[in-house]
């Protein structure tokens, strides 16, 4: 499952027309910063390097990577610093990072609540004690969580970049009847 | 991390409020209260407390049990104080009414009972503030909806005192000038705080955030919705700002309150369009029933407010008529809407959650009969709308005979609460997996789960 922030494809901005004809192209750069969607990056083709930019730039949040093109111009991509969500894990959960790899991927997304929450439920009756299951919803699953620590599996998520969708691992616990 | 789990007493609270809105509306059918004596008159307050407590407020407290940690994202703090809050404030109804009915001189019954009410609620009201005060400061800083709460619970502090401070004034357990003053220049400063900073305010936090859960739509903070807790907030706070003025005697309340409505209408205007915003950004396509009645409740909201403006509505005879809107077509519209989804919601949760994924459960949906409530919806609204005429008419003959339906579709859209609670409405194939929970109609299950 992709990553939902390389999804996202960054704007392209070519500010070398207005540059060659004598004109600052300042307004529009700030323009298209402000038309970004979350998460989204900047393309930026200049004809020399905007070293100036680079501060302004990072005043917003973005980190910056230019490299020269052909005939002297440069090739700028800004992109968003990531301020991911911090990841929220059940109370019983040790070390997600030490889990194994998912067995199961669920995109419950499109579910209407609380339908994606039956669907991990009997999702994970399905895994052996240990195995680990990945969700994407649209919503934090808060009446989820408790249901699962209940049947002893263990927990870790949280929101993307963009705050639009909530990722989840599951690793069962014992199994119960 | 815990996430949200079912708040125990919360059915308890929703179903004392439903007993005093069925109490409530059996009062103004029967002709107590107002119209038949003024709205100064105990009967009438004997009436507006009933409902303004006893429903209103018990039901808010109740969603809030449930839904503030849902909006934080945290337990709640101190649940085990939400039943001895549920008894402080309804005892201290019960001696608050019988303190009005002595008043009203038809059963003599001690004076005294005015501030022990008055002092029972404040009890009960500050107990329920400080539990969801404390769950609100574990979660700083607060989202906008949380934000919303916080300055609902301040308002429900302030009327509760301002009533407390009644009761010592129109029991002569105090004959202090000051509450003197309050008492004659303060009850509509105290009515604006309780139905308008607690009820209102808190219950337009909460829809931010339960409209896009149920429409499913994107929970961006839109800064019109923070022009709106600005504006709501600064209304509160000139409404706040009249008690100093009331107890000095001093000139200015009605330009303060004029201000006050002026920045409620913009609130109101700019949540309308931020309710728009969710409606069109929704991912699912069809809204169900209790969004589809809530949307007549802002009606009634919008419309209210619009009134309300207008100096001569204030100072003349058709502010009850529009007290009576806001109360019946704004809040307890919504409220009857919300409690339609909520408790289907938490019913089905109750019941199957502990076999959720281990047998085939029934979908909330089919926990209602929307064809039956939507029917009963339309009785409702159409009522109040025929109630709120009739007063502005002044028929009395009229107004009853709508309150007469008014109370029909109430309880009807109550006998459909109680059969979700009891499953009624659930296919019989799927109703009973072995595993589940069956709720009890208003008490907590006991019974520990696995």
């Amino acid at each position: 499952m992709s990553d939902a922030s390389n999804a996202i494809a960054p704007k392209i901005l070519d500010v070398r027309p207005i540059l060659e004809s004598g004109g600052e192209p300042f307004q529009a750069i700030m323009e298209a910063v402000q038309s970004l969607g979350p998460g989204q990056g900047l393309r930026l083709f200049a004809t020399f390097r905007p070293q100036p930019l680079f501060r302004v730039m990072a005043s917003r949040g973005f980190d910056h990577e230019a490299h020269e093109i052909e005939g002297g111009d440069w090739e700028v991509l800004f992109t968003p610093q990531q301020v991911v969500a911090p990841v929220e894990t059940s109370d019983n959960a040790d070390r997600p990072e030490t889990w194994p790899d998912p067995s199961l991927h669920l995109d419950l997304s499109d579910l209407d609540p609380p339908e994606p929450m039956v669907r991990i439920l009997a999702a994970a009756e399905t895994l052996g004690p240990g195995e680990v299951l990945f969700a994407v919803l649209s919503r934090e699953p808060l009446f989820l969580f408790p249901e699962l620590t209940k049947r002893g599996h263990q927990w870790a998520g949280n929101f993307d970049e963009t705050g639009s969708a909530y990722r989840i691992l599951v690793r069962t616990g014992r199994a119960k009847a | 991390m815990q996430g949200a789990t079912l708040s125990r007493w919360t059915m308890s609270y929703f179903a004392l409020a439903c007993l005093m809105l069925v109490a409530g509306q059996g009062l103004m059918l029967a002709g107590y209260g107002y119209p038949a004596v003024a709205v100064s008159a105990p009967e009438t307050l004997v009436l507006v407390h009933i409902l303004a407590i006893g429903w209103l407020s018990l039901l808010m407290a109740g969603a809030l049990l449930q839904f503030v940690p849902v909006l934080i994202a945290r337990p709640l703090v101190g649940g085990r104080f939400a039943a001895p809050a549920l008894l402080l404030i309804v005892a201290g109804l019960g001696a608050l009414v019988g303190g009005f009915v002595a008043l009203s001189g038809a059963i003599d019954l001690p004076l005294a009972l005015l501030p022990l009410g008055g002092g029972l609620l404040l009890a009960g009201f500050v107990l329920l503030a400080a539990v969801l005060a404390a769950t609100l400061l574990a979660a700083r800083p607060l989202p906008l909806p949380a934000r919303f709460v916080a300055v609902g619970l301040s308002a429900l502090v302030g009327a509760a005192l301002v009533g407390f401070a009644f009761t010592l004034a129109l029991s002569g357990t105090s004959d202090n000038l000051l509450l003197v003053r309050l008492v004659a220049d303060g009850v509509d400063l105290h009515a604006a705080l309780g139905l308008g900073g607690w009820l209102s305010v808190t219950a337009l936090g909460v829809s931010y955030r339960l409209l896009a859960m149920f429409l499913l739509a994107p929970e961006a903070e839109r800064p019109t919705s923070r022009i709106v807790w600005w504006a709501a907030s600064l209304a509160i706070g000139l409404v706040a700002a009249c008690i100093p003025v009331v107890l000095l005697a001093a000139s200015g309340v009605t330009a303060l309150f004029a201000a006050a409505f002026l920045l409620t209408l913009a609130a109101v205007l700019l949540y309308g369009g931020d309710v728009v915003h969710l409606y069109r950004s929704r991912k699912r396509k069809q809204a169900e029933l209790n969004i589809r009645a809530t949307f007549a409740a802002f009606g009634a909201l919008l419309l209210s407010v619009a009134l309300l403006n207008l100096p001569g509505v204030r100072a003349g005879e058709g502010l009850a008529a529009v007290v009576y809107l806001f109360v019946f077509g704004w809040l307890t519209g919504l409220g009857l809407a919300q409690l339609y989804k909520i408790v289907a919601f938490l019913t089905w949760l109750e019941a199957y959650g502990p076999v959720l994924g281990r047998a085939p459960v029934p979908r909330v949906q089919d926990l209602v009969d929307e064809g039956r409530g939507r029917v009963l919806f339309w009785f409702y609204y159409g009522a109040v709308a025929a109630a709120t005429l009739a007063l502005f008419a002044e028929a009395s003959g009229v107004f009853r005979a709508a309150v007469l339906v008014q109370l029909a579709a109430t309880l009807g859209l109550i006998g459909e609460l109680i059969r979700a609670r009891r499953l009624c409405i659930v296919p019989k194939a799927l109703r009973a997996p072995v595993g589940m929970v069956r709720p009890h109609l208003f008490l907590p299950t006991f019974v520990s789960r696995r």
